[in-house]
């Protein structure tokens, strides 16, 4: 299983944090061109779902899958939306993220006071424990 | 971690960040205020946790006691190293200090650091001054989140 990148998103769309392991192909535009981008293409693809769904959707839009790529993606109930992008091959990563959620965005961006929410997340310590937590599944995975 | 914990984690992190504020007038952080509130809480709470004690008679014990019972009951857990020259300097070192660990695990924000260590000194400080034991308390942190209560207890003349 390979993870290739991840977006974390504000309420209002702001990019709060983005890290990269095994990306081969750049998109050749900036950061926050990208982030822009893709944010936007996920509000599109999400008021779709709801629009087109024959049924009450209960969770919405969950991932979409390419022949080369899957994204997943998974919103809190406070809005913040976590992007993540691996190869098709990768089953569960409802429940990854969901713990990403938990275990890392909320202990170390939320009760961090020193992190000002809305503002991209500088903090040294978030970034270590996301990278060794995405690591350490990437290993489980396998 | 419980909820009641995180309320209180979250109410701190609130009134130093108000305390602070406030005070930023002037160049130099001003924390005696929040200083002084740990005092009041400190001094008020040894009350209330050592109503069935048995009496102690040494300052070693009684930072001994301040080490153990008084810190689980407030961080839930005991100071890691308790250190001193037996001249009335002591040195409670905390390795996972409770206001520190979700900040940072090495240097960045080194400079804001010690604002979340002032309540805790005025704890210590409020404490041994309803045992009897008049000191200074002053903070230390080189690598969080490891943070040292130097406590420096003045003689009595």
């Amino acid at each position: 299983m390979t993870i290739y990148n991840i977006y974390i998103f504000d309420r209002l769309g702001t990019l709060l944090y983005y890290m990269e392991w095994n990306r081969q192909k750049q998109s050749g535009m900036s950061k926050e061109e990208e982030a822009k981008l893709m944010y936007g293409m996920l509000f599109s693809i999400k008021s779709f779902v709801s629009k087109i769904s024959p049924h009450d959707p209960k969770q919405g839009l969950l991932c979409y899958k390419t022949n080369k790529y899957a994204l997943h993606y998974y919103e809190s109930l406070t809005g913040i939306k976590f992007i993540l992008n691996t190869d098709i091959s990768v089953k569960n990563v409802r429940d990854l993220l969901q713990q990403l959620y938990k275990d890392i965005f909320v202990e170390y961006v939320v009760k961090n006071t020193e992190c000002e929410m809305g503002q991209p997340i500088v903090s040294e310590l978030f970034q270590n424990k996301l990278d060794q937590f995405i690591k350490q599944q990437q290993k489980i995975l396998q | 971690m419980s909820a009641e914990d995180v309320l209180f984690d979250m109410l701190h992190a609130e009134i130093v960040s108000y305390m602070v504020s406030k005070d930023s007038k002037t160049e130099d952080e001003d924390l005696s205020m929040l200083e002084h509130l740990g005092y009041s809480c400190g001094w008020r709470l040894i009350e209330r946790i050592t109503k069935e004690l048995p009496r102690y008679k040494e300052e070693l014990e009684i930072l001994k006691f301040i080490c153990t019972d008084f810190w689980s009951c407030v961080y839930k857990k005991q100071v890691d190293n308790l250190r001193t020259n037996h001249q009335g300097v002591y040195v409670l070192q905390d390795n996972e200090f409770r206001f520190l660990n979700k900040l940072s695990n090495g240097t960045q924000y080194l400079k804001e650091a010690p604002k979340y260590a002032t309540f805790t000194s005025g704890l210590i400080r409020g404490a041994l001054e309803n045992f009897g034991i008049a000191s200074i308390v002053t903070v230390e942190i080189n690598r969080m989140p490891s943070c040292k209560f130097h406590v420096h207890v003045q003689q009595s003349s």
